[in-house]
């Protein structure tokens, strides 16, 4: 079964007069359970194409389907109902509210659930501690290394038990042995079901052995 | 309402998160909305007090004038007045103002003969006077000649000095009435404001029905010729008049300061800074719609715009009842200086305050929420990167 399929997908950006086109008419299927990474280097359109596949942002043309759903011409709180249920971010930059203690920031895609029930606060609790920050979850996020937020940034794209999570820079604030560590714990999650796309521009990722499909874009298409 | 308590939660929280920037704008609300809360209390609490002695007062009050100054009336007019159709009953009144030397002020001296409700409504110790030169006094005018029921009130009179019982002090509510109200038996009124036996200061005229005034006030200057006929109705109006005017007229001063306020809330809140921006952004890339988002923001600018006008009013309460609204005052009943000092009994017209409550709070959550909605309708990613 397919996590995720694009057809034809197109995003173009207007910049003043000129139009970007950032993600140049991709067609690609996703399977279930799957860890594939998304190589290239900065400005191929990576990240645009990350974020269309997670119903995050609308295309211009073409189309994406998640979990057999077409979302492309889903209104608003639908998609942000299917992002909430079905998807997991974890941002280049990270993406945490600094001034929030890291729990808060794991619990955040729960709120519009109406907040926590006591299982998800647990699950909240037991990933930070799966990802070595059950001693930080009181702290204000703004505190943690570079390498700590990584670590709460996936544990809040996971809160919510996503079938798919998009990540995008993984490695990118992480040294050598900790960005195996990543690659380790990405694994065990794909192991478990969990349908994984990883955009990166660190060869080391693409090249892993344990990848299960390496994707090379530039220029906003894929590279056969 | 679990899903709504989770986004009340978020939006205390993100208050406090910009914690300097809440508090400005919620002092600086708290003070715009004590100036019209100042104002607007002041004016309801001068009106409630008239209204409640306008209340009280009879129908029509029949004064006798002499060169254009109010002079005595003949009790026997009374009953020619008695005569015509639709008055129920007519009672020749006694009161004056008796300079008090002690306290450097007037007081009134009133003078009754039955027994009234309003009156013994009013009483907060004692009773009304029954016999000989027994007197009821306001509260505040015991207090500041250091009397208490039981003990006798020294009045100078024609180089001698009478002495009343005191045997019951008005507070009840009304300031004018426990401010500087001296009531006693006709006979001991009219003692010391040298009335005669058979004259009155006025007529208190009830009628079958209110809306008989003009015709009876018609009727009886036509009998009495130079007579004052004062119709409780038409005072009631002037009072509004007068008070509706004054109190609009200061609020309407005020207006410039809520819009400075209002141009000030904008220009913090619609320049959304890169932080807010981008923690929209991430609210939406990880599952929240715009409509959370918006809630959330909602909430935020409710709790801050309802604490701040709650300080507000408060402030204004504490300005206006308990400082004596110092500046205000003066704008709103003159300048001249009264004693015993009339303390407002606290009023507030609750359809006025949430009027006040409404011109403040919508525009203030309206300010807040239009720039968290263009950044909320942004793609997450876009709202992220500072987009506009």
């Amino acid at each position: 079964m397919s996590a995720i399929v694009a057809a034809g997908l197109v995003k173009r950006y207007a910049d003043g007069a000129r139009r970007v086109e950032a993600v140049a008419g991709v067609d690609l299927e996703i399977a279930a359970g799957t860890l594939v990474v998304l190589e290239g280097p900065s400005g191929s359109g990576k990240t645009t194409l990350l974020g269309l596949l997670g119903a995050m942002i609308a295309p211009t043309a073409g189309s994406v389907a998640i979990l057999g759903e077409d979302v492309t011409h889903l209104r608003d709180h639908h998609r942000a109902a299917l992002r909430r249920a079905h998807v997991g971010f974890v941002f280049q930059d990270l993406s945490l509210i600094g001034a929030m203690r890291v729990l808060e920031n794991v619990l955040l895609p729960l709120v519009p659930r109406g907040g926590a029930r006591p299982d998800e606060r647990a699950r909240a609790i037991a990933l930070l501690e799966r990802f070595g920050l059950g001693g930080e979850r009181d702290a204000r996020a703004s505190r943690l290394s570079g390498g700590q937020r990584q670590r709460a940034a996936i544990a809040r794209a996971l809160v919510t038990a996503p079938e798919i999570l998009l990540l995008d820079e993984p490695t990118a604030h992480l040294d050598g042995a900790n960005a195996g560590g990543l690659v380790d714990a990405l694994c065990a999650l794909r192991d478990e079901g969990t349908t994984i796309v990883a955009a990166t521009h660190d060869a080391r990722l693409a090249r892993d052995a344990r990848v299960d499909r390496a994707l090379t874009m530039r220029d906003g298409a894929l590279v056969p | 309402m679990r899903r709504q308590l989770a986004l009340l939660d978020y939006a205390v929280g993100a208050l406090g998160r910009r914690a300097g920037k809440s508090a400005a704008l919620g002092a600086g609300l708290a003070f715009v909305v004590a100036l019209f809360g100042a104002a607007l209390l002041l004016t309801d609490a001068i009106r409630a007090e008239h209204e409640r002695l306008v209340e009280e007062m009879p129908d029509l009050t029949v004064q006798r004038l002499v060169a254009g100054r109010p002079a005595l009336i003949a009790e026997s007019f009374a009953d020619e007045l008695r005569g015509l159709p639709a008055v129920r009953a007519v009672e020749p009144r006694v009161w004056g103002y008796y300079f008090f030397a002690a306290l450097e002020a007037n007081v009134t001296i009133v003078g009754t003969e039955r027994a009234d409700p309003a009156l013994d409504a009013a009483l907060a110790h004692g009773r009304l006077p029954r016999e000989g030169a027994e007197v009821a006094i306001g509260e505040d005018l015991a207090d500041h000649l250091g009397l208490r029921v039981g003990d006798a009130m020294g009045i100078p009179l024609d180089g001698d000095i009478v002495f009343s019982p005191v045997v019951g002090t008005f507070g009840g509510g009304s300031a004018i009435r426990s401010a500087d109200l001296v009531v006693a038996r006709p006979a001991h009124a009219r003692r010391l404001l040298d009335v005669e036996e058979g004259w009155a200061t006025d007529l208190a005229v009830d009628l079958t029905t209110e809306d008989e005034a003009r015709v009876i006030t018609r009727r009886i200057t036509e009998r009495l010729p130079g007579a004052r006929v004062l119709e409780r109705r038409l005072l009631r109006r002037t009072y509004e008049l007068t008070f509706d005017a004054r109190g609009g007229l200061l609020a309407f001063l005020l207006v410039p300061a809520l819009a400075a306020f209002l141009l000030l809330a904008w220009e913090r809140l619609s320049g959304l800074g890169d932080a807010e921006r981008r923690e929209i952004g991430i609210l939406k890339a990880i599952g929240w719609a715009t409509a959370d988002v918006l809630a959330a923001r909602v909430y935020e600018s409710l709790v801050l715009s309802l604490t701040g006008a709650a300080v507000g009013i408060a402030l204004a309460y504490a300005y206006v009842f308990w400082l004596g609204a110092p500046g205000l005052w003066g704008a709103l009943l003159g300048w001249s200086n009264l004693r015993p000092a009339l303390d407002l009994a606290p009023a507030l017209d609750p359809l006025q305050a949430l009027s006040l409550l409404g011109a403040v709070v919508v525009p203030f959550v309206a300010v807040g929420v239009v720039p968290a909605w263009r950044a909320a309708t942004l793609d997450p990613d876009r709202a992220m990167r500072g987009a506009e």
